[in-house]
């Protein structure tokens, strides 16, 4: 493995990715930032994740070419070298499916150092366990029963999230736009909805067993069952692994956002940005939402964020995400192009790159 | 050694970014009599680049052109296009974006 000098422990690491190539930024204080890219220019990275497990530093990269099809490559040198894989993300020549995009590579396990887990469009579920060599698709997703009566939503038919539970070997959610939540509580083999009470109001029955359009879900640091999730239509809290949710809208000035995020110290204290049908901030005020106490209230932060009347930001699914620091840091990136950030909970907030191509995801990891 | 079995060999040239796949080399050199054949002998001697070209399914990617002596495929026989022995395929992208 090449070394890289300049990323010591305790670094902040954000991995940016953006319609034009990913970006990495790293600060040994949250104060000031380090910039290094773009890497895959002229791709879009919808997602990129730096992988800590059994001593390793592997950065998989989720790439997606205009022209020549979609890799998740992976570097051990922070970037300095690109790997493919032996057997990538592909499905069966001569079928039906085609590859559209890579929306998410989610590292497993921490018991599983060489598990790790890709979710794309059209939607399926692919798992590698040899570090991202070779992928394998998830069968039983594919063959699904219901599987050809799921419709796609504005962004595709897309496999967007992907959370192995930390505490059950068997259980894993995932979340697949205009489809719903779905949970498997048997290593994969079988799939079943996760969507009870939650809404679907663009359908004749906004309270279908499947068919919502769930945007991201995170899941609670030391209840495995708690899971928060913002929605097309609401914002939810599951307090038993998904069989059914809470709505936690209340003061929330819309149902509508993509990115929700968590404070690993204080998990009752949830992050999310919620949008207009315009898909921007609803005022003039470009807006962070704050709950501390899972979801009763909410708090709009706005100290350090852009006003006016030219202000309309929107933030993609992945472009919010929290560090494992206390006080939690929160980083958030536009679709126009900026990536703000907090280091005290979202009191006060700073823009730490401008000018960045439109912003699809960012993750904040701590080098270990 | 039936000779009527022997493939024409065809020249290749690749645009940039596929040239990872090869090496570096902008033009390399496969036998085939179409251009299906052509671009599985290139998945063959560098494997990757038939899914850099075509979708699982077969098709040709859109944005991905594949010119027969200066002829775009897409106007001739797609894929099924023949090459004659000696002959230069250019593998091109698409102008996109304005």
């Amino acid at each position: 493995m090449a070394s890289q000098p300049s990323l010591q422990s305790d670094t902040i690491l954000l991995t940016v990715g953006t319609k034009r190539g990913l970006f990495f930024l790293t600060s040994p204080d949250r104060q000031t930032w380090q910039f290094q890219g773009p890497f895959f220019q002229g791709s879009r990275v919808f997602n990129a994740a730096l992988d800590q497990r059994a001593g390793k530093r592997r950065i998989f990269a989720a790439v997606n070419g205009d022209f020549f099809g979609s890799f998740v490559h992976y570097s051990d040198d922070f970037g300095e070298t690109w790997q493919d894989p032996a057997r990538g993300v592909q499905f069966p020549e001569g079928g039906e499916r085609k590859l559209e995009n890579i929306w998410v590579v989610e590292p497993g396990r921490a018991d599983e150092p060489e598990s790790v887990y890709v979710g794309v469009a059209p939607a399926s579920l692919w798992e590698s366990h040899d570090g991202g060599e070779t992928w394998q698709m998830n069968e039983a997703l594919e063959s699904h029963p219901t599987r050809d009566r799921w419709n796609p939503g504005a962004g595709g038919l897309c496999l967007h999230t992907i959370v192995p539970d930390y505490a059950n070997p068997q259980r894993m959610w995932i979340g697949i736009s205009s489809v719903g939540c779905m949970r498997s509580d048997d290593g994969g083999k079988s799939w079943v909805f996760a969507n009870k009470n939650t809404r679907a109001g663009f359908q004749p029955d906004i309270y279908p067993e499947y068919g919502q359009c769930i945007h991201r879900f995170v899941q609670h640091p030391t209840d495995p069952n708690v899971l928060y999730q913002q929605n097309h239509c609401g914002i939810y809290k599951s307090t038993n692994a998904g069989d059914d949710w809470t709505d936690i809208q209340s003061n929330l000035p819309s149902e509508f956002g993509f990115p929700i995020a968590l404070d690993s110290a204080h998990p009752d204290t949830v992050f999310t940005i919620v949008e207009g049908m315009a898909r921007q901030n609803i005022t003039e005020q470009f807006t962070v939402y704050r709950t501390t106490n899972s979801g009763e209230t909410w708090d709009s932060l706005t100290n350090g964020l852009p006003s006016g009347p030219a202000v309309g930001l929107g933030v993609l699914r992945h472009g919010m995400c929290a560090d494992a620091l206390d006080p939690v840091g929160v980083y958030v990136g536009t679709n126009t192009g900026q990536l703000f950030a907090t280091a005290d909970r979202g009191d006060s907030w700073r823009l730490i790159a401008d000018f960045l191509p439109s912003i699809y995801s960012v993750r904040a990891t701590i080098i270990a | 050694m039936d000779v009527s079995k022997v493939r024409a060999e065809v020249t290749v040239l690749l645009p940039h970014a596929l040239r990872k796949r090869t090496g570096n080399r902008g033009a390399v050199a496969v036998a085939g009599d179409s251009v299906a054949e052509v671009v599985t002998a290139l998945d063959d001697a560098y494997p990757g680049m038939r899914f850099h070209l075509c979708y699982e399914t077969g098709e040709l990617r859109p944005y991905v052109n594949i010119f027969v002596d200066g002829e775009n495929v897409r106007y001739l026989q797609g894929l099924q296009t023949p090459v004659a022995p000696g002959a230069r395929l250019h593998v091109i992208e698409s102008v996109a974006g304005g």
